[in-house]
């Protein structure tokens, strides 16, 4: 037997010889969206440069993402925080509605019916955080439920789209271009997502949420009150939810049942691509943008080159499992090799 | 089942087994022989490439250069049918056993089906089952839901569900981790009773004595190296320890245990709590610069005491002073703002937070200390990277970087940040359940040395262990339990692993915790 006398085994610091296969394929797994958002953007500018390639058209998808990327970022948080919102869809839908309602039955000014709007997918979800929370629901059944009782409850409110009574001023606003000729949705697309970003990466409820939805008991024991951080980020997912309906009542003219309940899938979409999008299989705003772009970008080339729109039911599912498929099994091999 | 231990070459002959991760050797051409009927015993500290050799074994890793020969055959590897076929049976320290299934259901999982027009029969396929349970002495009837069974009878239907498969090697990651002490004893009759028969058993275990107890032959590994192979006998404890870290560690009787003043007001006390079955009249006090620590078996209710005073539950009768004050805590974050933090016994469930850095893990119970301006909840990175930076230096962390993830880092270090977290946050009392579970012996050292500067330095520690010679190494009082009741105390000299073992079983009804 030895007994010579040999240091403790360097355990953490394992410096990491990496092959050029390896390294390729962490680039893959980690960049894969963005490279494949890229090509696409490469593919549509080369085979229609004129009508691809323009102002208008970029505009056209930066204004089409918009509404998608402040619903799907909300999401992300209930991701984040590790739980679910199916709800948001439907909360588009009835708040778009109801803002609708408010100016054209109740006679509220603009202002006033979309901070009552937003206030309400605000309640919602914090109604879905405590049900999630303290009765202890599981969030897909509770937010299901929740969100199919929204849709009976528009339709009692009004089974006829409102079209009438809706003052010009509150259309005017997803039609206005009020800073550098950009479109306003756009701009609140920023501004949203920016504060969003900047609360989940800069600031104590941020981490907090990261922290719950990284190891809930670790998080409890940490000291951090695990119900109020997921009952913020469901309040988070709401608010976004209603501001997304709000904006769509606006771009249509009219508040319409069930308008906005495509946004559940877009942004499901939208906030998986994400995950696979710089980080390995987290949710992260970046990374729900950069998902919500592959997809406006996507359904935009589609309709250029005329494909029929049962097209995009298509390239929306097909999309989201290659691409997290894809991340998936180079992440394997990354970590097999 | 009555191969006979072969005199002339071994069962099992290991040749050459290397495996390298990114670069690094995690085992270096390790040679091995293992006999049917014998009890082989691994050790080596956390790294050292123990579960790297139990996973080519197993399949489940394919191994870069090497052979493993069974019986003059050679095994496929790389293929977990193939280890399975040749008769190889692991039983992991995380039992993957499905808790809604009986222990019928468990031990025939994956075993080759007796079908009756493609229904399971049930009755013929449980006959081998029986036999496998008569084994392995289980006593309670099959169709018990493993959700309730104890941690001890979860290990006897592994190691029935292995029998049923006629496995002639079980190999076996620390079974007694969360056993107590007579269950652990039972285990080893049953360990030996395998031996008997003609199993060959491979153990791996952090507890030394019971290796050097139960083991025919020890195997040493360090940095992926085979570094020692001696028989029963051939190794006292001493030599194990140097072989596993290449030095020697203090021995208890060389260090000094703190008396505390005890005229002074206590940090923390409790008075008469009882919550449930578990935790019947408890008192305590614990006094400033002493480590504080609870003995006794599994189930005595330490735990669950620990959690009444994080908050975690409510006593049903009693309450708790902190620094001469009532305490009310309703919930763990109102403990934590009160000054009382638990290190908790499940590192990986409870305490980190695998998939974030290691600054995110020290840093998360002290975040109001990290912001730009206060009152503003903006948090400054400069500030974060500093506090985790002299944190990792101050307990000697080994990792990459602050910024690295907590996953790579080994159970010790992972263990280390946890405390690390709780060193700016004002914490008053520290409750450490298990701090050295899972962690190797050098590691091990580190953090006894961390836990001992913080008691003194003021804060309150208190420390659960069921590990008898981590509390002869670390306490400086030993208060033991048992059946939720403190059973005795033991100061200075009378803190030996004897004692505490004693004060364990004894009878809780002849005098009932007059301690502390």
């Amino acid at each position: 037997m030895t007994a010579e006398t040999v240091p403790m085994a360097k355990e953490a610091p394992r410096p990491r010889k990496s092959s050029w296969k390896r390294t390729a394929l962490i680039g893959l797994s980690r960049y894969g969206t963005i490279i494949g958002l890229l090509l696409m953007v490469l593919f549509f500018s080369a085979n229609a440069p004129g009508v691809f390639l323009s102002r208008a058209n970029f505009l056209n998808i930066l204004s089409q993402a918009s509404l998608t990327a402040i619903i799907a970022s909300g999401l992300t948080y209930t991701l984040v925080v590790g739980e679910f919102d199916l709800s948001i869809g439907y909360v588009a839908s009835f708040v778009g509605l109801i803002v609708t309602g408010l100016m054209a039955y109740e006679g509220f000014p603009i202002w006033l019916s979309i901070i009552c709007a937003l206030a309400l997918g605000a309640g919602i979800g914090i109604l879905n955080g405590l049900l999630v929370t303290k009765v202890r629901i599981n969030a897909v059944i509770s937010t299901l439920g929740i969100g199919t009782m929204l849709t009976g409850i528009g339709f009692t409110y009004s089974a006829f789209p409102i079209a009438t009574g809706i003052p010009r001023a509150f259309t005017d606003i997803s039609l206005g271009r009020i800073v550098f000729g950009l479109p306003n949705p756009v701009i609140i697309m920023v501004v949203v997502l920016l504060a969003l970003w900047t609360v989940l990466n800069k600031t104590d409820i941020g981490q907090k949420m990261q922290a719950v939805g990284s190891n809930m008991e670790a998080a409890r024991l940490s000291g951090i009150r695990v119900d109020r951080i997921k009952i913020f980020a469901f309040a988070t997912a709401g608010f976004c939810a209603a501001l997304t309906g709000t904006l769509l009542s606006s771009l249509l003219g009219s508040g319409t049942l069930a308008a906005a309940d495509g946004y559940l899938l877009d942004a499901f979409a939208a906030v998986f691509l994400g995950s696979a999008t710089l980080r390995e299989g987290e949710f992260h705003i970046t990374g729900t943008l950069v998902g919500v772009l592959i997809l406006a970008v996507g359904f935009n080339g589609l309709s250029i080159f005329g494909a029929p729109t049962h097209f995009q039911p298509i390239f929306k599912g097909g999309i989201l499992v290659l691409a997290v498929g894809m991340s998936a099994l180079a992440r394997r091999y990354a970590a097999s090799a | 089942m009555s191969a006979p231990v072969s005199a002339a070459g071994a069962w099992m002959r290991i040749r050459g087994l290397t495996k390298s991760f990114a670069g690094e050797l995690a085992l270096d051409r390790a040679d091995l022989d293992i006999e049917r009927g014998r009890v082989h015993g691994l050790v080596g500290a956390n790294g050292a490439g123990k579960s790297t050799l139990i996973r080519c074994l197993a399949g489940v890793t394919s191994p870069d250069q090497g052979s493993v020969t069974i019986a003059g055959n050679e095994l496929q590897l790389g293929s977990p049918k193939a280890s399975e076929r040749a008769g190889l049976a692991f039983i992991h320290q995380e039992l993957n056993l499905i808790p809604h299934f009986s222990a019928l259901q468990n031990m025939l999982l994956g075993a080759p089906k007796v079908t009756r027009f493609g229904m399971i029969d049930w009755k013929r396929s449980g006959v081998a089952a029986r036999a496998a349970a008569e084994r392995v002495g289980i006593r309670f009837p099959l169709d018990t839901k493993v959700s309730e069974l104890s941690v001890a009878q979860r290990w006897l239907v592994m190691i029935g569900k292995a029998l049923t498969r006629d496995a002639s090697m079980i190999a076996m990651d620390e079974p007694t981790a969360s056993l107590s002490e007579p269950e652990s004893e039972q285990l080893f009759a049953i360990i030996r009773d395998l031996a008997a028969q003609g199993v060959a058993i491979l153990y791996v275990s952090h507890r030394l004595e019971e290796v050097l107890q139960l083991c025919d032959r020890i195997t040493v590994l360090r940095d992926g190296r085979i570094v020692s192979q001696a028989e029963r006998g051939a190794l006292d404890k001493k030599g194990l320890v140097r072989a596993i870290i290449g030095h020697a560690v203090r021995t208890p009787d060389e260090r000094d245990r703190l008396a505390a003043d005890r005229s002074r007001q206590p940090i923390f006390s409790a008075h008469a709590i009882a919550w449930k079955q578990a935790v019947k009249d408890v008192s305590l006090h614990l006094y400033k610069g002493e480590v504080l620590a609870l003995g006794g078996l599994v189930g005595a209710g330490r735990t669950e005491f620990a959690h009444l005073v994080a908050g975690l539950a409510r006593p049903e009768v009693g309450h708790f002073e902190l620094d001469g004050k009532r305490l009310t805590v309703a919930n763990p974050s109102e403990a934590v703002e009160a000054g009382i933090a638990l290190v908790p016994e499940e590192r990986r469930s409870q305490g980190v937070m695998l998939q974030q850095s290691v600054a995110f893990n020290i840093n998360i119970s002290t975040l109001k200390l990290l912001r730009s301006v206060p009152g503003f909840p903006f948090l400054s990175d400069a500030k974060s990277r500093r506090q985790a930076e002299s944190l990792v230096a101050h307990l000697g962390i080994k990792t990459p970087g602050v910024t690295a993830r907590i996953a790579g880092l080994s159970g010790g270090n992972q263990q280390k940040a946890l405390i690390a977290r709780w060193l700016n946050a004002g914490t008053r009392l520290l409750i450490l359940d298990e701090p050295s579970r899972g962690v190797d012996i050098g590691a091990r050292e580190e953090i006894h040395d961390a836990i001992r500067a913080l008691a003194r330095s003021g804060v309150g520690i208190l420390v659960i262990s069921s590990d008898v010679e981590e509390l002869t190494l670390l306490a400086d009082r030993v208060l033991v339990m048992r059946e939720g009741r403190i059973t005795g105390e033991l100061t200075g000299a009378d803190i030996t692993e004897a004692s505490i073992i004693e004060l364990s079983y004894h009878d809780a009804h002849d005098d009932q915790g007059e301690a502390a």
